[in-house]
């Protein structure tokens, strides 16, 4: 059986698209690592794909605004085929600097109202790049949550906080709320609402600040040594039980979005 | 209180009217105590009688000077002014005169102003002057007189600008309406902060300064220019400080561009955040609109900042790919830039404080202050155009000179040649055939400023390695027992021997490659050491690992991030060019800073401590989370030592296929007939004289071009392409331009094939006017050179990644590194003359050891106080505000990661990857470094470095017999000369260190794969010179054979049995506890380096038997801070027992008897070899077996000592069983407040 493709963007500064790759073929895709200009030169591209990543990095080196430039070169290059694939119901999954470029070019929180932006991605509240891992709370609203309750996973970014319209009406808030599909358990970085992520009102645009694709094994879980031990702790006998890569959240997130398409 | 002021004028007297106008309004705190006129007829004298002021009239005519002056003073004696204030006073003052007001700076506390903007147009009838002139900005000069006219230092200067319609009069009365504000300004300056708060401002880029600048940026250019700021869309409501982005566009002669609508909507769209930001955009000219806005708005001041011209601006470059890409069709060069805007109550000095170091490093940037106050408009900053006006032909450099000559010749031309090395030159180009061959080609007998500079970055100390290559006589006054004979049964004893004499003729190949030879037979795994850039080890049948660690200490004491940025990326290009390529997988960062505190050195040329660090933290943070490379370990390290030059040490690890397109992947292929190929970024004055400046000591006449910002982004589009160039078989080799540029890149592959021609006029510069020597030379960052005959396929993968890619010349077998241009040669240069001339150096080392006397107290009542006083140690404390801001799990390998454990609080001792993603062998990352030791004993120094770099390694899982190591010297100049009278001793240390290394890597089976020095790291401007310790940084890779038996260093489980495992003995000299209670001490620790190697074989055996539960390092702070971290790290606690740990303490082979039964010191106490392993009671017999199933091993020299149990609850408790007495308890909260409460910095906040 042929897996589903999943295009994943590289390029221009972009800088997890192996590992966002790997994770995605551990999910169930065949992956493909295409660059910016030859997906740009070949958008029909995008029509054989069912998923399509615009993974971590910084691209374009976050001058001026994180995923500013990528957006403003999908924007002028491919933004009226992007808008037809998501409206056909494809996949979009865009995780960090991909979440700041997808809210760039105005494709969520609702990618319905074509480039019209009600939120932004802004410098963390401390001014500082983070990286470490955080606990959030799931809102089942996009099926790449499917099944989820709480996750943990790395944050790795210095321009994670969302920050709303400042003159927003009571209804654009409630939309916002209505469309937050992750929320982190403590403020860590001064998001409006602990937002960590975002989908569209149909689910199949999904963008996240931390980053699926580095818990794709449990040993990349910080405590995973401590639970392992505990685990093995807890066993009367002389073996060591711990859990299993097919429970880490990442991979998880990855697996839903492949059985979505069956 | 006010100041007196006593006013001295000829004429009219409007100065002297504004003055008092401004104290009458309660603005200026001053007391005008006379005022006196050498015209007893001035209308000055009527308004001071007007004012009720003492009015005094000394008639000049009919006087000499001298009698005039003497008059003068006695009139104003009984007034006692503590400024005389010329306000149009036309009398010139004798140094006799001024000298009654000198004060305690050497300063005459007599202030003139001046109409004109001094030095132009001194004299009295400036405003004629400078009108019939033509300027077009003219200002205003108040300034410290001295003896000559119109001369002193400038207190400060304010400038309007002639309007075309402008007369004479109506020119002077603009002026005069700046004079009448100035001056009262000033002296309230003076009046509010004193004469110093403004002198301190001389040669500062601050204000009007730079007119000159502004004139000659006037060109046809910028008149064409528009200017953007990108502002909060609610100005008013923003608070203060504001910071906003600023841009200046050259739109190339777009007649209206600032009010072309599809160009503001791109602006629009590329700059601002259409939510909460506008875009304004003026032409240049009408800038002013926004200074009134702002003045209106309430701003009091308006800074703005700006590259200096030439600086690579990478947001710059970015703006400029953007607009094209949103179908902007116009071109446009950008600048950008930064403006602020302040409402508090701050004088310009304080403005300038605040923003130094924060907002702008003046070594990289403009920056200017604004008074939006001021009733003229202020002159802002322009485009910063480079202006090289004709490139320089080359020179021709004639060498028949004398000594002195020669020495001058070299350092004006930051050559960095010793005179040896100059005669070597010139003898080269005396020589017959050379003379022959160089009329031949029709080139000058003596060399050009090409080949010379060739020559220099050539033979640099960065690049060659002299001081490791030099024949040294080695004296040494008491030495360990000789290391050349040593076995590996024998164990280090510091027996004294007689004074020996010898001579060693390489510290690199006597000790560095002679153990790496030794181990060759042992070690099939090593495919490639210290030949390429990096170091390679196999890894697997398909892959090698490489590894190389560089420092970058000089230019990160001139510019922080910079030079930290230009660090890390350089070394990644060092494993980018290695073999045909190799993909950088992980980071290594160890800092060596002086801690920020009050009695630190300051020196006008050093930068602060704390913005030395703030910048080298930031510069690596933008290195590698930029380049999605993941920073997995590092260390930080203080001493004051390090004030004047830190050191910042990059290092890199990368993977390369073993095969490429059929090649051997850890080779180069070059070929005669391939073609040199640059790729990345463009040739600019940046960088010039890198290799030989670092060479030196750093001093006031460092060149400020070899300083330069690095820019990740473009370098990780070359490592795509390059990546993916070499899967294509497009290369056939490749290395990296860093020291030297091109002269040092294609002069080292030029090797290969046995000569190169390098076509100077094909280089792609950043902007004309450079010298064909300096294109040579240019360090200019994010370039490699490649060699490849694919140059069509090559250019095509290029343009896809957007890389400039050039062919700049061929590789060939004539034997000669030759330079064209246009055709014609400019620098020949035979290469085997070129690599390997060089003369060596021959040396004189002495060492002895130093004699210290113990002054060791009584014990600290409170243990447990003295234990969380070393958690907050800044070299103990908690690294997390540093490591949270570097990515270090990117890529997705990570395994274990600088923190670890469920509250993410546990510092690991070493980093473990997974190289190859969804494969079972994780990568082992650590270092050591022990530089407190080297005053002491540089030879255990370097034991200890080795020993810590590999047992951190061991601590999480790493076979020992996997190990590779990299060396790392950083000295202080080891050359003895008259500004540097102990560099003896110096170098004695470092062949001490060098035995120490070779003994250790041998003992440990560790080879040295790759290395580098860095050898001049002493500050020197004169009057003072600061030395930095002798440090060398051991790093090392190794292998976890499966990442599933990683072992962390965090408590698991409540019951564990607490061990603590040692080979050597503890010492309490250069100890953190020592240094803490003011305590000296000469008790040194001891390694038993058979003892330790054995224990870590069965200690990796027993992790591989699942039998380890948690391992940590004994270091700075000892066993009590080792187990701290370990209840820190896990929340859980530990029962220790008193007598098992002054047991284990005093098992060491050689304890010494001063601190015997001193639980303090078994608890601070530090020494190598030192281990804290955990066991699960169910394990506690599989354990015990193993040690004494592993006799042969050496087990006799190991001590493995059980001091406690994990407990359930988070406490540290620290018992004597026989007195039931709780010496320590401290809860894991107490304990991991102490630690995290050091670090950051206060400034870190304001970030």
């Amino acid at each position: 059986m042929n897996n589903p493709r999943a295009l994943v963007l590289s390029g221009d500064g972009i800088n997890c698209a192996s590992e966002t790759a790997h994770g995605l073929e551990l999910a169930g895709f065949s992956a493909v690592v295409s660059h910016s200009s030859d997906l740009l030169a070949n958008p029909s591209e995008l029509a054989g794909a069912s998923l399509l990543a615009l993974p971590g990095g910084f691209s374009f080196g976050d001058e001026i605004a994180s995923g500013k430039v990528l957006a403003v070169k999908i924007r002028h290059k491919m933004l009226e085929l992007l808008h037809q694939y998501i409206d056909k119901g494809g996949l979009v999954l865009g995780i960090c600097n991909g979440f700041q470029t997808l809210v760039q070019l105005g494709l969520l929180p609702n990618s319905d109202k074509r480039d019209v932006p009600t939120v932004s991605l802004r410098h963390n509240a401390s001014g500082k790049f983070i990286n470490r891992w955080v606990e959030m709370s799931v809102n089942q609203n996009t099926p790449f949550l499917n099944s989820l309750q709480t996750i943990s996973l790395p944050i790795r970014h210095g321009e994670g906080r969302i920050q709303m319209k400042p003159d927003a009406s009571a209804d654009e808030i409630a939309f916002v709320q209505n469309q937050t599909a992750l929320t982190y358990n403590l403020d860590v970085n001064g998001s409006f609402e602990r937002i960590a992520a975002l989908t569209n009102a149909k689910g199949n645009v999904f963008g996240l600040m931390p980053h699926p694709e580095a818990f794709v094994r449990h040993s990349q879980h910080p405590a995973y040594q401590a639970y392992k031990h505990a685990a093995a702790d807890r066993k009367a006998e002389n073996t060591i039980v711990c859990f299993e890569n097919k429970f880490a959240d990442g991979l998880v997130i990855l697996k839903n979005a492949r059985f979505s398409l069956n | 209180m006010a100041i007196k002021i006593a006013v001295l004028v000829s004429g009219r007297g409007s100065n002297l009217e504004a003055i008092l106008e401004s104290i009458q309004k309660n603005e200026l705190a001053a007391e005008v105590v006379a005022v006196l006129s050498n015209n007893p007829d001035s209308y000055a004298l009527k308004i001071a009688r007007k004012h009720n002021l003492p009015v005094v009239a000394v008639d000049h005519r009919g006087t000499s000077r001298k009698e005039h002056e003497k008059l003068v003073l006695q009139a104003l004696k009984p007034f006692a002014p503590d400024y005389l204030v010329l306000a149009g006073y036309m009398r010139i003052l004798s140094g006799d005169f001024l000298s009654h007001f000198k004060d305690g700076d050497g300063y005459f506390k007599v202030i003139n102003i001046h109409p004109s903007l001094l030095p132009a147009f001194p004299g009295k009838s400036a405003y004629e002057d400078a009108f019939n002139y033509g300027v077009r900005i003219s200002g205003i000069t108040i300034h410290l007189v001295d003896e000559q006219v119109d001369h002193g230092p400038i207190l400060a200067q304010a400038i309007f600008e002639r309007q075309a319609d402008d007369t004479l009069e109506s020119f002077q009365a603009r002026g005069l309406a700046v004079e009448h504000k100035l001056f009262p300004q000033v002296l309230k300056q003076i009046a509010d902060a004193g004469l110093a708060s403004l002198i301190d401002l001389e040669n500062e880029v601050i204000e009007v300064s730079e007119v000159i600048d502004v004139k000659s940026t006037h060109g046809d250019l910028v008149e064409e220019a528009i200017c953007v700021a990108v502002v909060p869309k609610n100005l008013a409501a923003a608070g203060e400080p504001i910071e906003m982005p600023l841009y200046w566009l050259n739109t190339k002669g777009a007649a209206g561009a600032a009010t072309d609508l599809k160009l503001l909507a791109t602006l629009k769209e590329v700059l601002a955040d259409s939510l909460l930001e506008d875009v304004l955009c003026v032409a240049t000219q009408d800038r002013q609109q926004w200074v009134k806005q702002w003045q209106e708005l309430g701003f009091k001041w308006f800074a703005e900042r700006q590259y200096l011209p030439g600086v690579t601006d990478n947001l710059a470059r970015t703006v400029e790919e953007a607009l094209k890409l949103s179908g902007l069709t116009t071109t446009v060069t950008v600048a950008s830039g930064s403006a602020h805007l302040f409402n508090g109550d701050m004088n310009i000095k304080e403005v300038d404080t605040f923003c130094r170091y924060r907002h702008y490093h003046p070594v990289t940037d403009k920056f200017r202050i604004h008074d939006l106050r001021m009733p003229f408009p202020p002159v802002l900053l322009e485009f910063p155009a480079v202006h090289l006006p004709t490139t320089p032909e080359p020179e021709v450099i004639a060498l028949d000179l004398s000594d002195s000559q020669m020495e001058n010749l070299s350092r004006e031309r930051t050559l960095a040649l010793n005179l040896n090395e100059m005669h070597a030159i010139r003898k080269y180009f005396e020589q017959k055939e050379v003379v022959a061959l160089r009329a031949q080609e029709n080139l000058s007998p003596w060399p050009s400023d090409v080949e010379l500079e060739v020559i220099a970055q050539t033979w640099s100390e960065h690049c060659k390695h002299k001081i490791f290559n030099a024949i040294i006589h080695d004296k040494m006054a008491h030495v360990k027992e000789s290391t050349m004979t040593m076995s590996m049964a024998g164990t280090i004893s510091g027996k004294p021997v007689q004074a020996t004499e010898r001579t060693i003729t390489s510290l690199y190949k006597s000790y560095v490659q002679a153990a790496t030879k030794e181990l060759a037979s042992k070690r099939s795994d090593l495919l490639s050491v210290f030949v390429d850039n990096a170091g390679v080890i196999k890894w697997n049948e398909d892959w090698g690992i490489c590894f190389k660690v560089e420092t970058h200490n000089s230019p990160s004491a001139l510019e922080p991030y910079g030079g930290a940025l230009t660090g890390i990326l350089g070394v990644n290009r060092d494993i980018l060019g290695t073999g045909l390529g190799a993909k950088p997988i992980c980071n290594t960062d160890v800092f060596c800073f002086a801690y920020p505190a009050s009695d630190l050195p300051n020196r006008p040329t050093m930068l602060p401590a704390t913005s030395i660090i703030q910048g080298v933290r930031k510069g690596v943070q933008d290195g590698g989370n930029k380049s999605g490379i993941p920073t997995v370990n590092g260390a930080v390290y203080f001493n004051a030592g390090y004030r004047a030059k830190p050191l910042v040490f990059c290092g890199t690890g990368g993977i390369l296929p073993l095969k490429v397109a059929g090649l051997c992947g850890y080779e180069k292929h070059t070929v005669d007939g391939d073609s040199i190929v640059m790729v990345g970024g463009r040739v600019g004055k940046d960088g010039i004289h890198g290799a030989t400046f670092s060479s030196e000591a750093l001093n006031v006449d460092s060149p400020m071009s070899a300083v330069q910002i690095g820019d990740p982004f473009t370098q990780k589009r070359v490592t795509d392409f390059i990546l993916e160039a070499r899967d294509a078989g497009l290369i056939s080799g490749i290395t990296d331009n860093g020291a030297g540029g091109l002269s040092s890149s294609v002069g080292e592959m030029a090797q290969i094939t046995g000569g190169a021609t390098l076509e100077v006029d094909s280089i792609p510069l950043k902007y004309p006017g450079l010298a064909d020597y300096e294109i040579v030379i240019s360090e200019s960052q994010e370039r490699m050179t490649l060699s490849s005959t694919k140059i069509e396929q090559l250019q095509e993968l290029a343009a896809k990644h957007n890389v400039e890619l050039t062919v700049v010349g061929t590789f060939n077998k004539s034997g000669f590194f030759r330079v064209t241009r246009s055709g014609k040669t400019v620098g020949l240069l035979d290469l085997e003359f070129l690599h390997n001339g060089a003369p060596r150096l021959e040396l004189e080392s002495h060492w002895q050891a130093p004699v210290t006397i113990d002054k060791i107290d009584q014990p600290p009542k409170d243990l447990g106080a003295a234990l969380l006083n070393l958690l907050s140690h800044p070299n103990i404390c908690s690294r997390e505000p540093v490591i949270r801001q570097y990515d270090h799990e990117v890529q997705g390998g990570s395994v274990v990661k600088p923190l670890m454990g469920r509250e993410q609080t546990a510092p690991c001792d070493a980093a473990v990857i997974q190289p190859i993603l969804g494969d079972a062998a994780g990568l082992v990352v650590s270092n050591g470094l022990c530089p407190q030791l080297s005053d002491f004993d540089s030879h255990l120094m370097a034991l200890c470095a080795v020993d810590e770099a590999v047992r951190n390694a061991v601590c999480v899982g790493a076979d020992p017999s996997s190990l590779a190591l990299l060396d790392n010297f950083c000295w202080p100049d080891p050359v003895a000369s008259p500004t540097n009278t102990d560099g003896k001793r110096k170098l004695g240390q470092l062949v001490q260190a060098c035995e120490g290394l070779y003994q250790a890597v041998l003992a440990y089976n560790a080879p040295l794969i790759s290395g580098k020095d860095s050898m001049k790291n002493d500050f020197d401007d004169g009057a003072i010179r600061i030395s930095i310790p002798p440090t060398l940084l051991i790093s090392a890779i190794g292998k976890v054979p499966d990442i599933e038996q990683v072992v962390t260093m965090e408590f698991k489980a409540s019951g564990d049995h607490i061990f603590l495992v040692s080979a050597g003995a503890l010492g309490l000299a250069a100890t953190t506890y020592a240094e803490s209670m003011q305590w000296t001490s000469s008790i040194l620790p001891e390694l038993n380096l058979v003892g330790a190697a054995a224990a870590y074989q069965i200690i990796f055996a027993a992790m591989q038997k699942n039998l380890v539960q948690s391992c940590h390092d004994l270091s700075e702070g000892g066993l009590a801070v080792a187990v701290s971290e370990c209840i820190i790290g896990s929340g859980l606690g530990a029962d220790l027992n008193a007598e098992a740990i002054v047991t284990a303490a005093e098992s060491g082979a050689r304890f010494h008897d001063l601190l015997r039964e001193r639980l303090d010191f078994a608890l601070f106490g530090e020494g190598p070899a030192r281990m804290l392993i955990t066991v699960s009671p169910k394990n506690l017999a599989a354990w015990q077996s193993l040690w004494q199933a592993n006799n042969s091993l050496g087990v006799s020299e190991i001590s493995v000592i059980e001091i406690g149990k994990v407990t359930g609850f988070g406490v540290l408790k620290l018992l004597q069983s026989k007195k039931k007495n709780e010496i320590i308890n401290l809860g894991v909260i107490t304990l991991k407040q102490a630690w995290q409460a050091t670090l950051p910095f206060e400034e870190d906040f304001h970030e």
